[in-house]
């Protein structure tokens, strides 16, 4: 089974969770795919021969990286899936690939990984002495601007304002006779929007590490 | 009647109300027309937030620059800091390499900023636009204060070759137009201090600001006029925490257009002075 084959094989199994695939260079496909996905690439990978390898847990600081290994005929797939680790949690293979019970417990014990249904969890690689709650390679969980940025930084993002206006200068700015708000981005909500439009154009939300949902960076401790 | 659109920025509205007031009261007495800026936002701050990624930084510049030229009309900036930013923005979108970039961000939102408007500090428009005597003619309460005077950093900002001191002069000299003394000490250049309070507040207090304070009240001056209110929160909120290190000081700290205002004889509660946290409603008081 050549690369192209390879590529066309998980885009054919994994329709919804794969994001991207390619073959970087000769003998190795890359995949990033959705965690829920994992089993079901796994499960494909399996049926056509290929032998797990091991995984590879790379704190990136907000997320955890974990590249599945696999050979397939001679060539390399790795599955590469990105866990935030604000809820650092996937599936297990182990019961899917006896291997990679092993490969799980190391991730899990360095990185802070939880594997839903692991058969067997618990210590392996580490020191007995180390404290509970000790994640060798695990990065500190905090955004990746600079301290003094991050408020400034969240502010402008969420608000197009270094600081968003207090219900109480809104208060006093009505007794002062001026509009409780300026006309400022925050006070129109179609204003806001194509502020946040353009950041998100730029990218910087993304680089910068900002939940849309929460209206905060991660990794900023509350 | 000329027409400005008015960038307020963030720290005006939330900080100093008390300035946007005045301006409006001013404008009014010198027949300038205030067009708003619908949906501006941030500069963006010159010291923190355009250090975190030029192309939104830019862009958000570009934008507010948008804003004003779609009403064909120049920016007023009343901030030393937005000053700085959308002037050097404006210089920027200049390039046609840089234009095309911004552009293009731009045009996924709808807008477009093709470089034709200026960026104009208060101090140019009341000392370049309307002219000191003018000016003078709408003094109806010659203000005999002993004020200094402090001009902020970014004041200085000026096209290459050109003079620095432009706009602190045109700064004193509308001053003095109120009738007031303008005093000054060895360290008028020196920064108040609050860009590098944002790094370290303890230094930023007693290398920038304490120096200060000590030369204005050998001096005996009756208050400290600012052009930024940046350098107004930190002479206000600054001399509050000096308290802490035990430097106690009281001097009114305030904004060019709070002091043409009162000059020109806008009764100090109509000017909403209270937002101020250093004495600036006693002096007002003063004045009468």
């Amino acid at each position: 089974m050549g690369e192209a084959e390879i590529v066309e094989l998980l885009q054919k199994n994994i329709p919804d969770g794969l994001f991207s695939v390619g073959t970087p260079r000769t003998r190795k496909v890359l995949a990033e795919i959705a965690p829920g996905a994992i089993r079901k690439a796994t499960e494909t990978l399996l049926g056509k021969g290929a032998r797990f390898i091991i995984i590879a847990a790379v704190d990136e600081g907000l997320d955890v990286n974990l590249l599945y290994h696999f050979d397939l005929e001679g060539k390399i797939v790795v599955l590469k899936v990105k866990l935030g680790k604000e809820n650092p949690e996937i599936g297990t293979i182990a019961d899917l690939t006896p291997a990679a019970e092993w490969a799980e417990r190391e991730a899990a014990e360095l990185c802070r990984v939880r594997f839903k249904n692991h058969p067997k969890p618990g210590h392996l690689v580490v020191s007995d002495k180390l404290p509970e709650g000790t994640f060798p390679l695990s990065k500190p969980f905090k955004p990746k601007l600079p301290d003094k940025i991050v408020p400034v930084a969240e502010a402008i993002i969420t608000v197009g304002a270094t600081a968003p206006i207090s219900s109480l200068v809104e208060r006093r700015r009505a007794e002062a006779g001026l509009p409780p708000r300026p006309p400022a981005s925050y006070s129109s909500e179609p204003q806001l929007k194509e502020v946040h439009e353009l950041i998100q154009q730029t990218n910087f939300s993304k680089r910068a590490g900002y939940d849309w949902e929460r209206k905060k960076l991660r990794g900023v401790k509350k | 009647m000329k027409k400005y659109a008015l960038f307020l920025g963030c720290m005006i509205p939330q900080r100093l109300p008390s300035a946007e007031l005045a301006t409006r009261k001013i404008f009014n007495s010198l027949e300038l027309e205030i067009a708003e800026m619908a949906g501006y936002t941030c500069c963006p701050d010159p010291i923190l937030a355009r250090l975190m990624d030029r192309k939104v930084a830019l862009s958000m510049s570009a934008r507010n620059l948008s804003i004003a030229e779609k009403q064909g009309l120049d920016i007023v900036v009343l901030c030393n800091g937005c000053f700085e930013t959308l002037w050097e923005a404006n210089k920027e979108m200049k390039h046609e390499e840089t234009s095309k970039e911004i552009n293009e961000l731009l045009a996924k939102i709808g807008r477009k900023y093709n470089g034709t408007i200026n960026v104009r500090h208060i101090v140019e428009v009341l000392h370049g636009d309307v002219g000191i005597e003018a000016i003078k003619k709408q003094v109806k309460k010659p203000l005999g204060l002993k004020l200094a005077v402090h001009y902020g950093c970014h004041l200085f900002r000026e096209e290459n070759g050109g003079d620095i001191w432009r706009k602190p002069k045109q700064f004193e000299e509308l001053i003095s137009a109120t009738g007031a003394e303008v005093v000054h000490s060895d360290i008028d250049q020196l920064c108040c201090g609050f860009p590098t309070s944002q790094v370290d507040e303890e230094f930023s207090l007693k290398h920038n600001l304490l120096p200060k304070l000590e030369r204005y009240q050998q001096m005996g001056v009756d208050g400290v006029v600012v052009v930024c209110p940046a350098c107004n929160v930190q002479f206000e909120s600054g001399q509050l925490a000096l308290r802490r290190y035990g430097a106690k000081f009281s001097i009114p700290c305030l904004h060019l257009v709070e002091l043409l205002a009162l000059a020109f004889g806008v009764p100090a509660k109509e000017l909403s002075l209270e937002f101020h946290r250093s004495p600036v409603s006693q002096l007002a008081a003063r004045i009468g």
